[in-house]
């Protein structure tokens, strides 16, 4: 059971104390009664009967009903007003954008999109734009990919609008930041599938619930990563200007604004990529386009799927690329206007404006509206690509699915012993032992680690879960979620360093991450089932690949951004490359560090659902099962635990937070 | 109403911005619409209203889409309908998006009328039940017919008594596995083998497409394997697969497990499912040409089969199977007309 001290507490820097007091040495002494416990009296002690509260789902399905009723009612209240006026204008503005985009025909919508891209952000962005535009002619998806495309303009957009000045406020303001990071937690952990159908009746299915649905997971790292950029400024420098008599607002948009903008524009990308990350979910109610191809597309045509899941993907990185391109010409830190550039710049938005006009008309002349590349003619070889494309992924699918070849014969095993070696006797340890010895332990682990506080809420959190009566199935989605996040963390840690020390590997990572972060999981995880196929394993898998990636940028960010004077100070000292890295970049990377740890705790437990659907049973399972098979209740209160174990785990690892930053002081 | 108005006339703002290629472009259409309006009229005989846009939701499974697709084809090349998929989610979503006036019409519910959750939605008729769609939904225990070969009694459930070691798996232990289905699908296994007194372990493989992986690779092993399984479903044209008789049904016999009690009093086969099509109260009360037709509509699961094998199978866009199915059924497809 080692494993679990490992993953639960990241060695401490102990200095000058007796062995026994060492923290590492505390908890390996807690889980061993704790395993001591769990072989004398597995099964045993079962969560007790009379400590749940068993109509807690019947009440929660009450409200879903009472909540529908005061909805439906002629005289509803203003606020149901106020919803519907809110959800049809966004209606309007997506649909809007929709009919606009298809409108322009493909050719007049590509002509526009790249020549505007072009003047704002580039020959790179422009080119990028382009390939993205034909891959949805070419692919067939055209229609899907403007709806989502149309969607996700609209969600990021209110995202970043909502999401940077509450970001702003928090790196200013630790009261705030400390207010709303529960709630963020909340937005980020409690599955969409929970809150769905709320959503649903609230704003209607359409649109609007998908843009609400989307916003709140988007939302969360656009505050959590500006905080972080203006937090980051140095206090010198915001002395400096406040004793120059600079106001409050010119304090924000003068210097913290400018000065944390390489980490703002993480925030906006990852803003981006969480909310592409939702298409699938969104389209669940009614959000329709290339999130409905890949759920129906996984039932009746998985190639198809995978075509969706991939133009998902490509929204996502022409998103990026061209906001960051667009973001990088504005800099005002680059851009020196003189006359002769002012004047060219001009002429080129005229040629570009006219070239946009005469795309579009020319393109609405010749009829291009309804014709695609795709289904143009018979048979131009454009016609094939699409159908060319799928016929290559079923190939590679055929042989995922061929159980006698030798790749097989290697994943079956490898699976079979992940998940007997590890998970398993993980899962029987958490499930089985007595429920009070776990609650003792995990609490005792957290006050070891952590300190009372953080201690007293993992024991609330602890309780809450038991009390709900879901405490085996929590204990089963701990498990997983334990060896999940130790594997992500390590994964993401050391790829990030690595990308923050070689920018060559940084570049290569760039993409991997990004399809990582929004390729729809279910769509490479069932082809992965077939040469895994075990339950659990494929489940932590996606859960491992969907984290790993922000931890990496999150410590690859804080370690370039560490200040060059530290590390010119500690090399003039003749610090070898490796004693800098871990002496001086790691630890005042720390902060960067921690919220990567955080995060990975986190996009873990937000795959929990996501596992659930390929086999991870636990909570997971009962919350999809929760939305559709008229649930409601069950739903909510497994969503809950899934919080309650986020906030848990949370409160353990901070402790180690405080400790480092004692050890820099 | 207002959103369409509002986005005509934007479109046309735009399109006398894009100049006069655009007017005579709109002319143009104004007069196809014209043209299309009086013949579709003419074609049904003056009192019948135009048949408008009708909004048909997609259900994930094939079988689903074979239904959508079919009925899209004929609303739209004889009824001369416009139609809308959407893809909104089974259940309460989907039950939501009626009553909202967002989908008019499904036309498969497996059973998600008698939840809890359904019954407001009914209640206030905003989701109506209009009959059947002429198919049987079956749910039960399948294996691969290979397997009874060698054990000819796993036939029905006393043969599997004693025997479920047949069934072990990596993650089982000493017990067999038995593969729980879909989250959203109807289930009551777990409540099943304890009444039956089976020593099976329920393992839940999550979405069918999940599922499906876990049994198709035993399958194409020839290694046992238990599961949920229902039909019609297409791939029991590519699977030879049998389904294994459980304790026949007595009454107050139960089939939601999440209700709990005396696993023993659901100890007996899952009901045959009716499976009904549901309009929105909109839609009900329309008055237009399509409702008639969906009414009428139903087939055969050999039909949707057929159909589903034809796109999921054979990888099929769905407008084509759709097409196929048409062209060679046109007995059935008048019936729907007449």
């Amino acid at each position: 059971m080692a494993s679990v001290a490992e993953t639960v507490t990241p060695a401490p820097i102990v200095v000058h104390r007796h062995w026994w007091r060492g923290r590492l040495v505390q908890v390996t002494g807690i889980v061993a009664l704790m395993y001591v416990a769990y072989r004398a009296w597995a099964i045993e002690y079962p969560w007790p009967n009379d400590l749940v509260w068993n109509s807690l789902s019947l009440h929660l399905d009450d409200f879903q009903v009472w909540l529908l009723t005061e909805r439906g009612k002629e005289d509803q209240s203003i606020v149901f007003t106020v919803f519907e006026g809110f959800s049809s204008a966004i209606d309007h503005l997506v649909e809007w954008f929709n009919r606009l985009l298809l409108w322009l025909t493909w050719v007049g919508t590509t002509v526009a999109g790249v020549a505007l891209i072009f003047r704002f952000g580039g020959l790179r962005a422009a080119t990028i734009m382009l390939f993205a535009f034909a891959a949805f002619a070419l692919t067939g998806l055209w229609e899907e990919s403007m709806q989502t495309l149309a969607l996700m303009l609209v969600s990021v957009g209110l995202s970043l609008l909502v999401g940077i000045p509450l970001g702003v406020a928090a790196g200013r303001s630790a009261g705030f930041r400390r207010a709303i990071a529960p709630v963020l937690d909340a937005m980020q952990i409690v599955p969409a599938f929970a809150y769905l159908m709320p959503v649903a009746i609230l704003f209607s299915i359409g649109p609007a619930a998908a843009v609400v649905s989307t916003m709140i997971y988007a939302i969360p790292p656009a505050i959590r990563i500006t905080a972080l950029g203006v937090r980051g400024v140095p206090v010198s420098t915001v002395e400096a200007a406040t004793s120059m008599g600079a106001t409050r607002m010119q304090l924000i948009g003068k210097v913290q604004l400018p000065l944390a903008r390489r980490m703002i524009l993480l925030g906006v990308n990852q803003t981006i990529l969480f909310a592409l990350s939702m298409v699938v979910i969104a389209g669940l109610i009614g959000g329709g386009g290339l999130g409905a191809v890949v759920t129906s597309g996984l039932y009746s045509n998985p190639a198809l799927a995978i075509l969706a899941g991939l133009a998902i993907v490509i929204i996502a990185m022409a998103l990026d690329r061209s906001t960051e391109a667009i973001a990088e010409q504005t800099d005002p830190a680059h851009r020196h206007l003189d006359e002769t550039r002012k004047r060219r710049l001009r002429l080129q938005t005229l040629a570009i404006v006219g070239t946009i006009v005469a795309g579009v008309g020319i393109s609405k002349a010749f009829g291009a509206a309804g014709a695609y590349p795709d289904e143009a003619g018979n048979p131009p070889h454009t016609a094939t690509i699409e159908e060319w494309l799928l016929t290559k992924i079923q190939v590679v699918l055929d042989y995922v699915q061929d159980p006698t070849t030798w790749v097989f014969a290697i994943t079956e095993r490898v699976g079979i012993f992940i998940l007997q070696q590890l998970l398993l006797p993980l899962q029987e340890f958490l499930m089985e032992a007595p429920w009070f010895t776990t609650v003792a332990g995990l609490t005792a682990i957290a006050f070891v680690v952590s300190g009372l506080r953080p201690a007293l809420t993992t024991l609330a959190m602890l309780g809450s879960i038991g009390f709900t009566g879901i405490w085996a199935l929590a204990m089963d989605t701990l498990s997983q979620v334990l060896v999940a996040t130790a594997i992500a963390v390590a994964i993401g840690v050391v790829l990030g360093v690595l990308a923050a020390e070689s920018n060559r590997f940084s570049k290569v990572m760039r993409p991997v991450n990004d399809l990582l972060q929004t390729l729809p999981q279910l769509v490479y995880i069932i082809p992965f089932i077939y040469l895994m196929p075990v339950s659990i394993v494929p489940g932590s898998v996606a859960g491992v690949l969907y984290a790993f990636p922000v931890t990496l940028r999150l410590v690859e960010r804080g370690v370039r951004d560490v200040a060059p004077t530290s590390v010119e100070a500690a090399s003039a000292f003749g610090a070898s490359r490796r004693q800098v890295l871990t002496k001086v970049k790691l630890p005042l990377a720390g902060d960067a560090v921690m919220l990567g740890v955080n995060q990975a705790i986190i996009m873990v437990l937000a795959l929990v659902v996501i596992g659930g659907l390929v086999g991870s049973g636990g909570l997971g399972y009962e919350v999809a099962q929760g939305l559709v098979r008229g649930q409601f209740g069950q739903g909510v209160i497994a969503s809950v635990a899934i919080l309650a174990l986020g906030i848990a785990l949370d409160r353990v690892t901070q402790g180690t937070r405080r400790s480092r930053k004692e050890g820099i002081a | 109403m207002k959103g369409t108005d509002a986005h005509n006339e934007k479109e046309d703002r735009m399109s006398v911005r894009g100049g006069w290629q655009g007017r005579v472009g709109l002319v143009g259409l104004a007069l196809v619409a014209v043209t299309a309006l009086a013949m579709s009229g003419s074609a049904f005989g003056g009192g019948v209203q135009s048949c408008g846009t009708v909004v048909i939701n997609e259900q994930s499974w094939a079988g689903s889409t074979a239904n959508t697709y079919v009925a899209k084809y004929v609303l739209e090349k004889r009824l001369g309908c416009k139609v809308k998929l959407t893809q909104v989610t089974e259940g309460p979503p989907y039950f939501q998006a009626m009553r909202d006036g967002k989908v008019d019409v499904a036309l498969e519910d497996w059973d998600n009328t008698a939840t809890k959750q359904a019954q407001p939605y009914l209640k206030d008729g905003s989701v109506r039940i209009i009959g059947s769609n002429g198919i049987t939904g079956v749910i039960g225990w399948y294996i691969p017919r290979y397997l009874l070969k060698q054990y000819p009694a796993f036939k029905t459930w006393r043969g599997l008594k004693g025997k479920e070691a047949v069934f072990k798996s990596p993650e089982s232990g000493s017990q067999g596995m038995f593969l729980g289905g879909d989250p959203s699908y109807v289930q009551k296994d777990r409540a099943l083998i304890k009444g039956l007194g089976l020593n099976l372990k329920h393992v839940v493989a999550g979405a069918e497409p999940a599922q499906v992986a876990r049994w198709s690779q035993l399958y194409k092993q020839k290694k046992p394997v238990l599961f949920y399984w229902y039909d019609p479903q297409y791939l029991n044209a590519q699977y030879d697969l049998y389904r294994v008789a459980l304790p026949a049904r007595f009454k107050g016999c139960q089939d939601d497990e999440k209700q709990g009690g005396d696993p023993k009093t659901y100890a007996c086969e899952y009901p045959s499912y009716g499976l009904d099509k549901l309009i929105s109260k909109k839609f009900a009360t329309s008055g237009s040409p399509a409702l008639t037709f969906v009414k009428k509509w139903k087939w055969t699961s050999a039909d949707q089969n057929f159909v589903a094998n034809l796109i999921a199978g054979k990888k099929m866009k769905p407008e084509k199977a759709a097409e196929q199915w048409v062209k060679a059924n046109p007995g059935k497809v008048n019936a729907w007309l007449k």
